[in-house]
């Protein structure tokens, strides 16, 4: 029945949705760069959604564990095959990216008759100097995107927008010292999850509302503090999980786990309070 | 499967062969790689060698680096062909990384002592041809048991535990006589050692080494070229700087006139 385009389109049409019911609880990922390299945090519930994937590539997913792992999988197969038979610089971000991840996830999505990856992932690639740092994000249909200086997952592109305007209002990041990069980046990671809780709540008559709402909040993002105390309540509840990939870090594997007592040190005091003690 | 973590197997699956069994022709040089030693001392491991290349009596190359990082925490010295053991060095550390990143977890010291293994026993029809034999020391720090240890092999890929030193390449039957020497009857054991004066055995021993062995390469200090002394402790590989090794071949290395 699918063979008529019409049917198909409506079929895709139909997994938008359905993919898009699945990330409406999602914990949102935002990954900046900062002075001395890449951070990137979310919060999750027990699985990780933080990876290392090669010695200058980090990974950030949101979505079903399982497609997050395959996928995972892939770009690990495909990035050390090609350090092994080439050089560990001719692994890049963005070619995993182009001939990696993307003709998969879109190729999943399209064939109906399969299920698509539920999966959103960011790339952020290390570069040898700040200005070749490079973030790359997919979306569940194969999309991706390339930016400079930070990159953000989230449920909705709405979504994303405003963790992008919350780190933007922060110019200053791209030479902040860690401790302030993480709270730049719990600011915008508040802001991501409370659009996107206030986007469930209003799930009622979601388009116009929705760009309603878009107008109305660029005014007034919330500020620093309730962002910060939105963190802390979702922190006490779950975990905190954040990366650095740090250009001068030893060795050539420039991945590096914060551990909760190094990130309890760095966290801001309003998020410090309940969060690790 | 990739889900095992094994890199080499993922490798084979795309067809590379690791080795290759040409037999040598009669009258070929094939480029060896000399002097290397391993020993305990105070805070962990030291592993050392010279920088001397050579083809029969020719020498190839006076920077040859034969101890080289596999991870943070581990080491390979090598004697033998470089061709095989670079290649070694490279699958080792590829397969190490992909394992700790596809299995969130490091491999363990047994697990990357097989890995060695491994690749030596997949060796052997080229070691055997003469094309590839490389007789590796491996040393690194076991976080979990908190010990440093030192593993040598022979070309086939048996394993063996030493307990305070090792030796091998051409120039190590010279050497492995003043270890024993040293080590018994010195004024403390080798692994009562702190870090400076086991850099300062290392240096004579390989002096020594150098002024025996035609393969292996000496101190050049016109060039500033020094042998490659690595140390192995909990926090992790730390390469001496020629800075320092020049200073302490200079002081306690050189005959006074």
């Amino acid at each position: 029945m699918y063979e008529e385009p019409y049917r198909w389109i409506e079929a895709v049409g139909n997994r938008r949705h359905y993919l898009d019911e699945q990330f409406a609880m999602g914990a949102p990922v935002v990954a900046l760069a900062y002075a001395d390299g890449i951070v990137m945090l979310t919060v999750s519930r027990g699985t990780p959604k933080l990876y290392e994937i090669y010695d200058r590539i980090a990974l950030g997913g949101m979505g079903h564990p399982a497609d997050l792992e395959k996928l995972r999988f892939s770009l690990l197969e495909m990035a050390h095959v090609e350090g092994f038979n080439r050089s560990p610089s001719d692994v890049t971000g963005a070619r995993l990216m182009k001939y990696g991840l993307a003709p998969t996830i879109k190729q999943a999505f399209e064939e109906i008759y399969k299920a698509p990856f539920i999966a959103k992932i960011l790339l952020a690639e290390l570069g040898l100097k700040p200005e070749r740092d490079l973030f790359l994000t997919i979306n569940y249909d194969g999309n991706f995107e390339e930016r400079r200086g930070w990159a953000a997952l989230g449920a909705t592109p709405a979504v994303q927008r405003e963790m992008g305007r919350s780190i933007e209002g922060r110019p200053e990041f791209a030479r902040a010292s860690l401790a302030e990069a993480v709270e730049i980046g719990l600011c915008a990671w508040g802001a991501g999850s409370l659009a996107q809780a206030s986007a469930e709540e209003a799930e009622g008559e979601p388009s116009p509302a929705a760009r309603d709402g878009e107008q109305a909040k660029a005014e007034a993002l919330p500020d620093k503090a309730a962002l910060l105390a939105h963190v802390r309540k979702t922190v006490a509840e779950k975990s905190l999980e954040c990366i650095v990939l740090e250009r001068n870090g030893p060795g050539s594997s420039k991945y590096r786990a914060l551990r909760p007592e190094e990130l309890g040190r760095l966290l801001p005091p309003a998020v410090r309070a309940s969060g690790s003690d | 499967m990739g889900m095992q973590g094994d890199f080499f197997q993922l490798l084979k699956e795309q067809g590379y062969q690791f080795g290759n069994p040409a037999a040598a022709s009669a009258g070929l040089e094939i480029p060896n790689a000399t002097t290397i030693l391993a020993l305990k001392y105070r805070d962990g491991v030291l592993v050392a060698g010279d920088r001397r290349a050579t083809a029969g009596n020719m020498v190839m190359y006076d920077r040859t680096d034969k101890v080289l990082e596999i991870d943070r925490h581990s080491v390979l010295a090598i004697a033998g062909v470089p061709a095989t053991a670079y290649e070694m060095v490279r699958v080792l550390e590829h397969s190490f990384k992909y394992y700790r990143r596809t299995q969130l977890q490091e491999l363990s010291f047994e697990g990357k002592l097989r890995a060695v293994s491994k690749l030596l026993k997949e060796n052997v029809a080229a070691a055997l041809a003469g094309t590839g034999a490389v007789v590796p020391v491996f040393a690194g720090y076991d976080q979990e048991q908190g010990a440093a240890k030192i593993y040598f092999y022979d070309i086939l890929g048996a394993e063996f535990e030493a307990v305070e030193y090792a030796v091998s390449g051409s120039g190590s039957p010279t050497i492995r006589g003043i270890l024993h020497y040293v080590n018994t009857w010195g004024p403390q054991p080798l692994a009562a050692l702190p870090e400076e004066q086991a850099t300062v055995q290392a240096l004579r021993l390989l002096a020594s080494a150098a002024e025996f062995d035609s393969a292996t390469g000496g101190v050049n200090r016109e060039l500033n070229l020094y042998p490659v002394v690595k140390l192995i402790t909990a926090a992790g590989v730390q390469t001496i700087p020629n800075a320092n090794l020049k200073a302490l071949y200079e002081r306690d290395v050189v005959r006074a006139l």
